[in-house]
């Protein structure tokens, strides 16, 4: 995919995550949607979104806050955290995104589910980009996708992560494309 | 993904909005109701799959909607939603008809299984309505009539675009005879003697369309033992007939565009690229231009089918058709049934002069089938012609159209206890349309 060097992708860590993790995942945005990606602090504390019974933090929230506090040129906005997410009717969630709006972000809170307490950088750092990927496809209006090898299929465990590809099977692909081609003309 | 029209009932405003906003990136459409007493007037006007029903809710209870919904709609499928500690309520709300219970917060898989699992239960019943609809529908329409000036346009330009090869468009309401405006064409065209397939692409979930349409090779999903040729494959050298082509999800938009840009395809699991002739004319009675603005139809599948557009008119703006229409299902109805009935009377004639047709020719095909059972003598009557009720009738001097039809709605609907469905069958519409006509004629339910 060619690259749109106008718009930017900001990649908002919410806690100080390793340099690897965040080149892989601004490496996997920038191969699927072909924009530059900028790596820019927007929040640095998740206490206004914290349920105190739950000890879980309110993703919704954590969404409108960065959509506010991101430079009204950024095209979309993805906030990666540690911390576990859910929405108030679900347990937990893995994500979360604004349906073709601009802000999504992804809790790495249970993605090591599965992979012990070593090792295994490259599986654990390869479901984080996956993850990055399948939130942000959100806001470019993405659906979830039948296709089980699809990056915007929905995941019921880390595992089934695992199996999926990092691609956009040629459904999601021809949608994105639509929908990048509809946000450049608008 | 299958996808769902789901309506969720609510009087938290934080637990409708992050359970629609959940759901909608599985691509289902939600809308929300805040109250009991909301969810029963948006589904007086809209249709729904599925209904997310809270039980505990300020003014009405999730089990009196459930009872007012299994009256009113039966084909919903009710999932109560329980907080902790309520798990007898939700339980006796499935003994009242309730599909199933979640109590919340839910895992996320709990909510995407279960959803998914009646989404494939309300597929199965359709597919099965869909065959019961196909059987009837052979021994419909064996003809198109009409001497009016709309419907000789459609005669002319029917004969101009059977000459040609071009893909058609068929547009307009249900019961005007699309279908066989399709047959017509076929018929009429080089590709006469070879086959006419059709497709109800409204009738399939996306899943088994795709693999009706495209074909599977054996092993390509659980259920694929054998391998099968799809429609595409059996309308070569022949017309490949999409009914209801508005009803096609995006993805199958996708793929219905590049087999008519390329006349090649994959079986579903297979490597081998079929090439197929085939004429393709597809029908809908959606607004397919309001379906693009609304991004739910791709505009370059719109302009590659639309090359010629044929606009069935309805009956009621060819009125002068409805004696000969009449005399042709008459005939018909009465040789089938072995009954000597040959005339209508003048004024059965002239209250179907009067009358909307909303269900266009096929509700007059059907008054006609039923007033010749219920005909003692030779004469089709007003009385036998049910779709009029005395009432109107004699007020018919005084009243318009639409209050007559206003009036005939309403004692249906009282007479069945608001039964929108068993009240749409007998007014031989669909649902949608009659939902559309309460709100039209703003008909009240009475307290």
């Amino acid at each position: 995919m060619n690259t749109r060097p106008t718009h930017t992708i900001i990649l908002s860590p919410i806690e100080d995550l390793s340099t690897s993790l965040l080149d892989r995942i601004s490496e996997d945005l920038m191969r699927v949607f072909g924009f530059p990606i900028e790596i820019m602090r927007l929040i640095d504390d998740l206490a206004f979104a914290l349920d105190r019974q739950r000890r879980q933090y309110h993703s919704t929230l954590i969404l409108e806050a960065l959509d506010r506090k991101a430079p009204p040129g950024a095209l979309k906005i993805l906030g990666v955290t540690r911390q576990d997410l859910f929405i108030p009717i679900l347990t937990h969630v893995y994500g979360e995104a604004q349906l073709g709006g601009r802000a999504s972000i992804i809790s790495l809170n249970r993605l090591k589910e599965g992979l012990g307490s070593g090792g295994r950088v490259d599986e654990y750092h390869s479901r984080v980009a996956k993850e990055a990927v399948h939130e942000l496809g959100h806001t470019f209006n993405l659906r979830h996708c039948k296709d089980p090898g699809c990056i915007m299929h929905y995941c019921h465990s880390a595992a089934d992560v695992d199996r999926k590809s990092n691609r956009l099977c040629r459904y999601c692909s021809t949608l994105l494309e639509d929908e990048i081609e509809r946000l450049m003309s608008a | 993904m299958a996808t769902a029209k789901i309506l969720i009932v609510d009087d938290e405003l934080i637990m409708r909005e992050s359970l629609a906003g959940w759901l909608e990136r599985d691509g289902h459409q939600v809308d929300k109701a805040a109250s009991g007493e909301e969810a029963l007037e948006v589904l007086e006007k809209t249709k729904y799959d599925i209904l997310l029903l809270d039980i505990k809710m300020e003014g009405m209870s999730g089990l009196e909607v459930l009872k007012q919904v299994n009256e009113s709609d039966p084909d919903v499928a009710v999932v109560m939603i329980t907080a902790y500690g309520s798990v007898s309520t939700a339980i006796e709300a499935m003994k009242n008809g309730a599909f199933d219970y979640l109590m919340k917060p839910f895992d996320p898989n709990e909510l995407g299984l279960l959803i998914e699992k009646i989404i494939d239960r309300q597929a199965q019943d359709r597919e099965r309505l869909y065959l019961k609809e196909e059987y009837r529908e052979r021994t419909r329409f064996e003809s198109m009539l009409g001497q009016s000036k709309a419907m000789q346009e459609v005669f002319k330009l029917i004969e101009d675009v059977a000459a040609t090869d071009s893909t058609v468009l068929i547009t307009g309401e249900t019961g005007t005879g699309k279908e066989l405006a399709a047959k017509a064409i076929h018929s009429n065209s080089q590709r006469c003697n070879g086959p006419f397939v059709a497709v109800n692409c409204g009738a399939f979930p996306e899943h088994l369309l795709e693999s009706e349409l495209f074909g599977h090779q054996k092993g390509a999903f659980t259920d694929a033992k054998t391998s099968k040729k799809g429609r595409l494959e059996l309308a070569h050298g022949g017309t490949l007939f999409l009914d209801e082509i508005g009803e096609v999800s995006m993805r199958m938009q996708i793929d219905l565009l590049r087999v008519m840009e390329d006349r090649v395809f994959y079986r579903v699991g297979g490597t081998q690229p079929i090439e197929a002739d085939f004429r393709v004319i597809a029908a809908t009675n959606k607004d397919l231009a309001q379906a693009i603005r609304e991004r739910t139809f791709r505009q370059d599948l719109f302009y590659r089918l639309n090359v010629i557009s044929l606009v069935m008119p309805p009956l009621r703006d060819r009125k002068e058709d409805i004696p000969i229409l009449a005399e042709y299902f008459l005939r018909r109805f009465a040789w089938e049934s072995n009954k000597t009935i040959d005339k209508v009377s003048r004024e059965a004639m002239d209250e179907m002069m009067l009358y909307e047709w909303p269900g266009n020719v096929r509700e007059l095909e059907n008054a006609i089938e039923r007033a010749v059972v219920v005909g003692k003598g030779r004469t089709i009557t007003q009385e036998n012609l049910p779709i009029f009720c005395p009432e109107p009738r004699i007020m018919a001097a005084d009243k318009s159209l639409q209050e007559i039809e206003k009036a005939h709605i309403l004692t249906i609907l009282e007479e069945n206890n608001w039964n929108i469905k068993k009240s749409a069958s007998i007014l031989q519409i669909d649902r949608s349309t009659l939902y559309g006509k309460i709100k039209r004629y703003e008909i009240q339910r009475p307290d």
